[in-house]
């Protein structure tokens, strides 16, 4: 139950005005810091709400492949500049995140064990090419692409975003050079 | 099986909100920044330009219900600006060049609207207007004094200007073509400057083969 409660308590801290306000004021935080909180605070909650529709959930999402394919399509539309930048000036948009972002968090939680090492290395590498490919949009750009942000934050951001695609590549270096002959293979 | 049913159905149906999400989120994949969902829906609104009162280069001061019978070919500016907006006044100075003379100041009139009214003052717009080579008359300059008319007018034609700590602005560029009912028309790009005179000239023609 702790789980539960820290999620509950990360998605109240993360409404509150000042703290929305402060992270949106400056888009990298925005973007790599609330948003993957915000999936967090729903990660941590989502045990509780697997466990309560097992049932339900284990026979539409079985493998879960349903759940990751929803995850993968809202997290891409949250990386769109567009959507970054409408969430602050259309409060439906705001919403939205608050509610769409947590929701991906708890699909994650009850999909991703599910899914096969094949499923799992696919997604990987599919998020692996998307930030490089946001990466390099909003590093490249040469015009401003959000009208709430200055062209030097849209840059700033799209570092970032390098710097995971980076740590990304990485992990995958460290995973191949490491023993893993005892770990069950499903 | 049964379970292996559900699971694909559910599988299909997640694909289709997936791609329902995508599609509505950026207008059916034509915008996916909010400038062209900006454009997008400015082309579609077709906004009327709101009654405001402009003092140009020249000290006059008159409302923009003056221009009416004539296409007016406006972008937004600020004399300070030092990237943008003078890449952007060249451009206009193409585009102006382009339209046959017969009907620059009959049909149509060219007008740069200043957004910072505070510092572009008559004087400083007068000196601003010659480095483009604008007339004055026929290609005016001008700023609308009151702030809650400017705010207005930039919150209609979708124009986000953002004050920065060393006294300029950020903000979003375009042309935009009103017709003489003072109808917004076109927002063009002000980059693509032959696409954007022939869109005049062809608009400008209909009009006066009328």
């Amino acid at each position: 139950m702790g789980k539960t409660r820290y999620g509950i308590v990360l998605f109240v801290l993360l409404l509150l005005p000042p703290i929305r306000l402060g992270m949106e004021s400056i888009m990298i935080v925005h973007m790599l810091i609330q948003l993957p909180l915000l999936i967090l605070a729903g990660w941590l909650t989502g045990d509780v709400v697997v466990r309560k529709f097992y049932d339900v959930w284990d026979r539409w999402n079985g493998n879960g492949i349903p759940g990751i394919i929803l995850v993968f399509f809202i997290t891409l539309f949250w990386m769109f500049p567009r959507t970054l930048d409408e969430a602050l000036t259309y409060n439906s948009m705001e919403f939205l995140k608050f509610i769409s972002l947590p929701f991906v968090g708890l699909l994650l939680r009850g999909s991703w064990e599910k899914l096969h090492t094949l499923g799992k290395t696919f997604i990987y590498l599919n998020y692996l090419s998307m930030f490089g490919l946001f990466a390099w949009l909003y590093i490249d750009s040469p015009i401003q692409i959000c009208n709430n942000y200055l062209e030097t934050q849209q840059k700033v951001l799209g570092w970032g975003m390098l710097f995971i695609t980076v740590l990304m590549i990485l992990s995958i270096i460290h995973y191949v050079f490491t023993d893993h002959s005892k770990e069950n293979v499903t | 099986m049964r379970k292996n049913w559900r699971n694909k159905v559910a599988i299909l149906l997640s694909v289709f909100a997936g791609l329902l999400l995508l599609y509505i989120g950026t207008d059916g994949f034509r915008a996916f920044t909010a400038e062209s969902a900006r454009t997008y829906q400015l082309m579609k609104e077709k906004p009327v330009f709101p009654e405001v009162t402009l003092e140009d280069s020249n000290n006059r001061i008159y409302p923009f219900s003056d221009f009416e019978g004539k296409y007016v070919m406006l972008t937004f500016i600020y004399t300070a600006c030092a990237d943008v907006c003078p890449k952007l006044g060249m451009n206009l100075a193409e585009v102006y060049e382009q339209v046959p003379s017969e009907f620059i100041g009959e049909n149509i009139v060219f007008l740069s609207i200043s957004f910072d009214p505070k510092r572009d003052d008559p004087a400083t717009l007068d000196k601003y207007r010659t480095y483009f080579g604008s007339d004055g008359e026929t290609w005016r300059m001008a700023r609308i004094p009151d702030q809650t008319e400017l705010d207005r007018l930039l919150e209609e034609f979708g124009v986000i200007v953002i004050p920065d700590d060393y006294g300029n602005f950020t903000h979003n560029s375009a042309f935009y073509l009103v017709d003489k009912n003072g109808v917004l028309q076109e927002v063009m790009d002000y980059t693509k400057i032959d696409k954007a005179a022939d869109t005049v000239i062809s608009m400008v023609e209909e009009e006066a083969g009328d």
